[in-house]
């Protein structure tokens, strides 16, 4: 299993508005970042070099596991995708 | 534009749609109202469902009715290291029989199949719509409003069905506003396609039969565990972590479940299989202690929502616990709405349900469950103890043998120690 080809396994109707928005100022001050390596789908990901996070809500599985692992509040939007929109599962 | 119900279900999962079937066969005027595209499209669990005693009362054929699956016949527990495994399988006639003990479902037909029974029931099922909030008129609960659309839903009761992050009921003020990630868990699974044949013969199953098993020590010392189970066609293989532990580990969930699926042993078992799906979904298992407010003015908590999960570390038990809730919570709308009462007074009947029902009574036997569970050494040192022990009683090499209960002390005593031996299984026979 590839977490990179998540997108040839698991189907998405992906919506153009994130339905998490994060304040990234927040990550960069945080010592801890869980999101980074629970995130079951890496849509978190931190630039050592850069200090900086970056976070894609495309491949979200919407599973909630940023949501209780963020000790920080980072989040200045969770909540769940639009009607119709975000992952799309078949067979599990 | 709005439009007035008697009452709202946010969420058709087996809470919410079970919730919805009592109220509308009661002739209730009920909205369920579901944000995927259809019911079941977000849902995903990595077990066994078990017998449902609230809706066979509902449906006496409901086993005949149900979207189901293979019946589970054959279950297992497996201790795993890196190359070795020792497991336990437990067959049974009794298992062979009607009603059956358990099932393999895939959540997107079994949930559907729920909803559109309450469908027919009489319940308006409002899909692609993602409640937002709930909203109050004179201070009471007066319906809820959806995601990126005006105008509302309105009723003079909302049962919370949303599942483990329940927005609803944290809006109402009845669960915690954050969640202890020492009560979550993550799951993740693979479904892995496999002609029926191979895995009659793969498994030893004939007929609809089917396997399930559960291992420990797989998860390269993150608190959690595995699980593999036959469906008709395909195998669901994946792994449960508690999110305290996985946050520390700076493991991911992937990594380890590649690496589980590369373990020889089960690189076997899903060989010659194509991955189809990859899937995630959180776990409340804080047991009894997380179980929020069940009721306030104007709202009841169902299901996930309301934390009910017993995870005792041999079964793990939600949808059961979430259609029984969603009934009884069904029931107490349909008794206040006789009363034309919805005050916490009036619905606290729901809660009295619950305790009298098996829902609470299992939750509390169990409640020590969780903090036993909270032992890494259950991960690491026990499955390695078991295998290495067991390759012993069966390596016969010529080196002389030795009394083998003075050599589990000694390899007990190596590996874990002889006090938390004893501590852990004090705790293990007080938890369950």
């Amino acid at each position: 299993m590839n977490i990179d080809e998540i997108f040839d396994n698991t189907s998405f109707t992906i919506d153009r508005e994130p339905h998490i928005v994060l304040n990234y100022d927040i990550c960069t001050g945080c010592d801890n970042r869980g999101c980074v390596n629970s995130c079951p789908a890496r849509c978190y990901t931190w630039s050592e070099e850069d200090q900086k996070m970056t976070f894609v809500h495309d491949g979200c599985l919407e599973c909630g596991t940023c949501y209780v692992v963020c000790h920080r509040d980072a989040f200045t939007r969770w909540r769940y995708p639009r009607g119709g929109f975000g992952v799309a599962y078949r067979m599990t | 534009m709005s439009k007035t119900y008697q009452a709202i279900v946010v969420g058709a999962g087996p809470a919410g749609s079970s919730a919805a079937l009592v109220m509308a066969r009661a002739g209730l005027d009920v909205a369920l109202v579901e944000r995927g595209t259809f019911p079941g499209e977000k849902n995903m669990f990595g077990g066994v469902l078990h017998r449902l005693p609230a809706l066979e009362e509902i449906f006496p054929d409901f086993w005949d009715r149900a979207a189901l699956g293979r019946h589970i016949v054959k279950k297992g527990v497996t201790f795993m290291t890196g190359d070795s495994s020792f497991t336990t399988t437990i067959e049974s006639g009794n298992f062979d029989k009607t009603p059956y003990n358990g099932y393999s479902i895939f959540r997107p037909r079994f949930d559907n199949w729920l909803a559109q029974e309450a469908v027919k029931a009489g319940a308006t099922l409002i899909t692609r719509a993602t409640v937002d909030d709930l909203m109050y008129k004179e201070g009471k609960i007066a319906g809820v409003s959806i995601v990126g659309r005006t105008g509302e839903l309105l009723a003079p009761v909302v049962i919370a069905a949303d599942g483990v992050l329940s927005f609803i009921a944290k809006k109402a003020g009845l669960r915690q506003p954050t969640f202890n990630p020492a009560q979550m868990a993550v799951g993740v699974k693979a479904l892995i396609d496999m002609p029926r044949e191979m895995i009659d013969d793969r498994f030893g199953l004939v007929r609809e039969q089917g396997f399930a098993n559960e291992f420990v020590g797989c998860t390269a010392g993150v608190r959690g565990g595995g699980f593999l189970y036959t469906n008709y066609d395909s195998l669901s293989v994946g792994l449960v972590f508690h999110l305290a532990s996985l946050r520390v580990s700076g493991k991911t969930p992937y990594d380890l479940l590649n690496a589980f699926m590369e373990q020889p042993q089960l690189a076997k078992m899903i060989s010659g299989g194509r991955l189809q799906e990859y899937s995630a979904h959180l776990i409340p298992e804080g047991g009894y202690d997380m179980i929020p407010e069940l009721v306030g003015d104007g709202i009841l908590v169902t299901g996930d929502a309301a934390a009910l999960c017993n995870a005792t570390g041999l079964n793990l038990e939600g949808i059961n616990l979430a259609s029984q809730s969603g009934v009884l919570a069904g029931k107490t709308v349909i008794a206040a709405h006789q009363n034309k009462n919805f005050t916490k007074q009036s619905l606290n009947l729901y809660k009295k349900l619950m305790e009298e029902s098996y829902v609470l009574k299992d939750l509390k036997l169990y409640r020590k469950a969780p903090h036993m569970l909270h032992n890494d050494r259950i991960y690491n040192e026990y499955p390695e103890l078991m295998c290495s022990f067991m390759e012993y009683i069966y390596r016969i090499d010529g080196a002389p043998k030795e009394n083998l209960s003075k050599l589990f002390l000694k390899s007990a005593k190596e590996k874990v120690g002889l006090g938390n031996l004893v501590a852990d299984g004090f705790s293990a026979w007080r938890a369950l």
